[in-house]
């Protein structure tokens, strides 16, 4: 294009991407497709209108889903392309012909794309081009059409003068009525979004163009409706309903309301029953009292719990803590809730006592200290001997909060056998995730309890088969000693490191060895540093595996930079003459060293170590 | 479990231009230069190439020809035994499954802290053959004394157009340049290795028509795997229960028995022949009363056999540890898919 011959080339991009659309690969037409825009531009508005949409139109009717995707992703951003939002309607023709797509991904594309012109249209456009679309594909005969259509509605409702608004309702309502259990769903999907748009604009005195009338009869019909496929929509619709009359504060519906509620909580369906506990917490917030309407509905909350069907009760296990806050009376949270989350956490199936595992932990501090301690904490602990790895782990990552309400003095000796026991466990996922909660449990727990009873397992991690174990522990050591301090550190990691009891002949042993302590120098005392870790590092210069040798070059390195930190010492005379001393020159040998590697770090070192020198 | 019966396929294509004959040229300058230590660009490059590589990234097909030449400058000066020293892991067949590549160096520790030794069959059956042998070939070129990489049975033009690595070629890369550029690279991989003068280490097993280590030696391995003779059966031969020398049922390679095993590693004074080829569902597999040990390390081998992989840490007292995993985790990634090509059955 930007070639001297433009004017004969002039046709060239269209041509081009004719071509490119003729391909045979499905790919390289979707990659055609990519470059619409640049096309678009290329061309001048008025050919985009008359020759590339024409074009377009052809290859909607027939080629590939993915290819037709892209094209309806792409209109989207096309107004400025056509000439602005004058001529943004011409774009209609096209993204309909793709609303008649059978693929519902291509229908919602384009469906997406129609929304977003759509905010580019005057009202004279919306009347004239927009609103004959939705009323000729809310009347067409085939469903998919009418399914389509039930997405344009949310863009023109507010958009529209009081009787008009009453018109497109009333071909929603037909649509939400539709023979066909398909369009009833996507009316019903739909829905909650075109009540909260008029919740938001149509308030106190206009508050009669929110149509309850016509609102109410779509809601009743969804909520009887013969299909649970359809029926568990109407949830969403119901919640949307409630936060319309919460804001205006009218609560002459809320006992109408209020029965629908137990209708589908008491529906046959558990899909239905699903989507109630699902939504629990938000359902019942969005009534005028939660506090009161939610202890009318504690046996629907108990009936809920101890559902049939598993799903059921994994959903409403995940709703606990959230409608529990809503309960503010004791007496009910432990007579008739806690029993149920009992038995919860002695569920049959796995998936229900993990969901459980994972929210129980919040109870605590609804309930407090004392009845923390009193019924939740045999809970927990009988759910940190499950046989199921997961309900273990999601009760020990959320054990903070608990720790929060009754100190973690109580719960850690009920505790240990668990984290053992997992520290233990076969998949070594199991007990990386466990390394991970050390630290906080150690902060919890403070160093001497610490010492005696999680000690011992944090230095054998370092000695796992599996290097990404080691690897965790390492910088599990490192942590505990920013917890813990250097003091900590030297008695209880250092010395024990450098201790004969470890079998130093293993080169495992030892490269962990060097990490271990290597990672610990940017957190521990200087003198620790000097006295305990170089020379341990030091000693291994001559090891005659190279990857020691090498390793040893990169830690002399963080040793450098760990000395040099302190710029004001009152060591830093000694601490440069032990960098030129001793550590200069075991790196110098190395860059002699017979291996490629050990010279590659060794250089490197010397490099970062020699800036570091300078600036002393 | 046969799914490991590749058997050679007399009526593949045979591209005229690949089996090269030429190499005799280079076979002749085996450890005649001195390996230089690579240039710091070449470093920068290649750091950035393993980063790429190590999301699961193809790289683009002018990096890999860039690739490719230097691997070739590393591997044509190394050995047909290459000597390695311990501590080193040895490990298997991977076949394209890159994830669980990933999981190997996240048991078995990354390199180049660890060094690595693995046995063939890069290529082939998994989704990711591009990337896997790409990672792996950066990785030899970037620490080519921290990793060994030999020649498996899939390292060939044959196999490679039969068994999944060309169309993935094709597909990532519109054309089959990339394939080209590899599979001459796999003329230049070494057959075996000899770990510390005691573990023999090679992709199949061992030849009739190969008594001593030095007859190894006296090959020339620059070349297409070819349909028989010595270079042949080390990578396509397989340990057997029954005694002596059997007809492989893979078409191609020999079977072995123990007595066979025994008389190779006490005339070579060897403690043990390591190598892959099989399947085997604990991820490793002693034969020949511990003469013999197979190593297999990819995990749930086609997405599907339900194995674990294993690898084997030899440390310096040539004390041998096996480590054992199981497929990687990855979030998002349906477990089995796809319908398995008729080929399979």
């Amino acid at each position: 294009m930007t070639t001297p011959e433009t004017n004969s080339d002039e046709l060239l991009p269209i041509a081009l991407l004719m071509d490119e659309l003729k391909h045979d690969d499905v790919g390289s037409r979707v990659q055609a497709m990519k470059r619409l825009d640049t096309i678009a531009l290329a061309l001048n508005p008025e050919r985009t209108r008359s020759e590339l949409l024409p074009f377009l139109q052809d290859v909607v009717q027939d080629d590939e889903d993915e290819v037709i995707t892209v094209i309806a992703e792409e209109l989207a951003k096309f107004v400025q392309y056509v000439g602005g939002p004058a001529y943004a309607t011409e774009l209609i023709p096209v993204l309909e012909n793709i609303t008649y797509n059978e693929e519902p991904i291509v229908r919602d594309k384009a469906i997406h794309s129609l929304n977003v012109i759509s905010k580019s249209f005057d009202d004279d456009q919306i009347n004239s081009d927009f609103l004959p679309l939705i009323e000729r594909l809310s009347e067409h005969k085939w469903f998919s059409h009418r399914v389509a259509s039930t997405g344009l509605f949310e863009s023109v409702i507010l958009r529209v003068n009081s009787d008009l608004r009453k018109k497109l309702l009333g071909l929603y309502l037909k649509l939400v009525e539709d023979d066909t259990p398909m369009v009833r769903r996507a009316a019903a999907k739909h829905l909650p979004k075109i009540i909260d748009l008029l919740t938001e604009k149509f308030k106190e005195n206009n508050i009669e163009e929110f149509n309850y009338d016509i609102i109410s009869t779509m809601f009743q019909s969804l909520l009887n409706d013969n299909q649970d496929s359809v029926k568990f929509l109407s949830v969403d619709v119901l919640i949307s309903i409630l936060k319309h009359f919460k804001l205006n504060g009218d609560v002459s519906h809320e006992q109408e309301l209020f029965n629908s509620v137990l209708i589908l909580i008491h529906d046959e369906s558990w899909r239905v029953r699903y989507m109630v506990a699902d939504r629990f917490e938000q359902l019942v917030s969005s009534f005028n009292d939660p506090p009161s309407d939610i202890i009318r509905l504690i046996p629907e909350i108990t009936s809920l719990m101890k559902d049939n069907e598993g799903e059921v009760r994994k959903a409403i296990s995940k709703q606990l803590p959230g409608f529990c806050k809503l309960i503010k009376n004791s007496d009910v949270l432990l007579n008739d809730v806690i029993p149920c989350v009992e038995s919860l956490s002695n569920d049959e199936n796995e998936v229900v006592r993990s969901a459980l595992a994972s929210e129980i932990t919040g109870l605590a501090p609804i309930l407090g200290k004392d009845l923390t301690i009193e019924y939740l904490l045999p809970t927990f602990l009988n759910m940190l001997k499950d046989e199921f790895p997961e309900v273990r782990l999601n009760i020990i990552s959320n054990l903070q909060i608990v720790n929060q309400v009754i100190g973690i003095q109580l719960l850690s000796k009920s505790l240990l056998p668990a984290i053992t026991e997992l520290a233990q466990d076969k998949q070594w996922r199991v007990r990386l995730a466990i390394i991970e909660q050390i630290p906080l449990l150690a902060e919890q727990l403070g160093v001497s309890f610490f010492d005696e009873e999680l000690g011992e397992l944090c230095m054998s991690w370092l000695w796992d088969p599996v290097y990404s174990i080691r690897n965790a522990a390492v910088v599990n050591l490192e942590k505990l000693t920013v917890i813990f301090g250097s003091g900590w550190a030297k008695a209880e990691l250092i010395d024990r490191i450098l201790s004969d009891k470890i079998d130093i002949s293993n080169f495992i042993v030892r490269i962990t060895s060097v990490f271990a302590l290597t990672n610990l120098v940017p957190v521990v005392d200087e003198n620790l540093v000097i006295n305990d870790i170089l020379p341990f590092i030091l000693n291994l210069s001559e090891d005659k595996v190279p990857n020691i040798r090498f390793n040893v070059a990169k830690s002399l390195q963080e040793i450098v930079k760990a000395l040099a930190k302190n710029q004001n010492s009152a060591n830093k005379d000694e601490h440069l003459d032990i960098i030129k001393s001793k550590i200069i020159p075991t790196l110098e040998i190395f860059s002699k060293d017979e291996d490629v590697d050990v010279r590659f770090y060794a250089e490197k070192s010397i490099e970062s170590v020699k800036k570091i020198v300078e600036s002393f | 479990m046969d799914i490991d019966t590749d058997i050679q396929m007399e009526d593949a294509i045979d591209d005229p231009q690949s089996t090269t004959n030429q190499t005799s040229f280079f076979n002749n300058a085996l450890n005649s230069q001195p390996p230089v230590d690579i240039l710091s660009s070449d470093v920068n490059q290649l750091d950035a190439w393993i980063e790429t590589l190590g999301q699961c990234k193809p790289l683009g097909e002018d990096s890999v020809k860039q690739l490719c030449k230097m691997a070739i400058d590393v591997l044509k000066s190394e050995d047909n035994v290459q000597p390695v020293s311990v501590p080193v892991t040895i490990c298997g067949d991977v076949h394209g499954q890159f994830h669980d590549l990933m999981e190997l160096f996240k048991i078995g520790g990354p390199c180049p802290d660890t060094n690595y030794l693995f046995m063939g069959d890069y290529v082939d059956r998994g989704y990711y053959s591009v990337e896997t042998v790409s990672y792996l070939v950066a990785m030899k070129v970037r620490y080519p004394k921290r990793i060994t990489i030999l020649r498996g049975n899939h390292e060939s033009r044959q196999i490679t157009q039969v068994y999944g690595f060309y169309d993935e070629c094709l597909r990532k890369y519109g054309s089959a340049n990339v394939w080209k550029l590899f599979t001459d690279l796999f003329d230049y991989f070494p057959i075996t290795a000899l770990v510390d003068n005691k573990i023999f280490c090679l992709h199949g097993g061992l030849s009739p028509m190969i008594e001593t280590i030095d007859q190894v030696r006296e090959l020339n391995r620059i070349q297409e795997v070819p349909h028989e003779g010595p270079m042949c059966d080390l990578l396509w031969s397989d340990p057997d229960d029954r005694s002596g020398w059997g007809i492989s049922p893979r078409g191609a390679g020999f079977t072995f028995g123990q007595d066979i095993s025994e008389q190779f590693n006490h005339f070579n004074d060897l403690q043990l022949i390591a190598r892959a080829h099989q399947l085997v569902m604990e991820g490793y597999s002693w034969s020949h009363q511990e003469q013999v040990v197979t190593i297999f390390s990819a995990p749930n081998y086609c997405y599907r056999c339900g194995n674990q992989a294993a690898i084997m840490e030899v440390n310096e007292n040539l004390d041998r540890e096996f480590l054992t995993y199981d497929p990687s985790v990855r979030p998002g990634e349906p477990t089995v898919t796809r319908k398995t090509p008729d080929y399979f059955l």
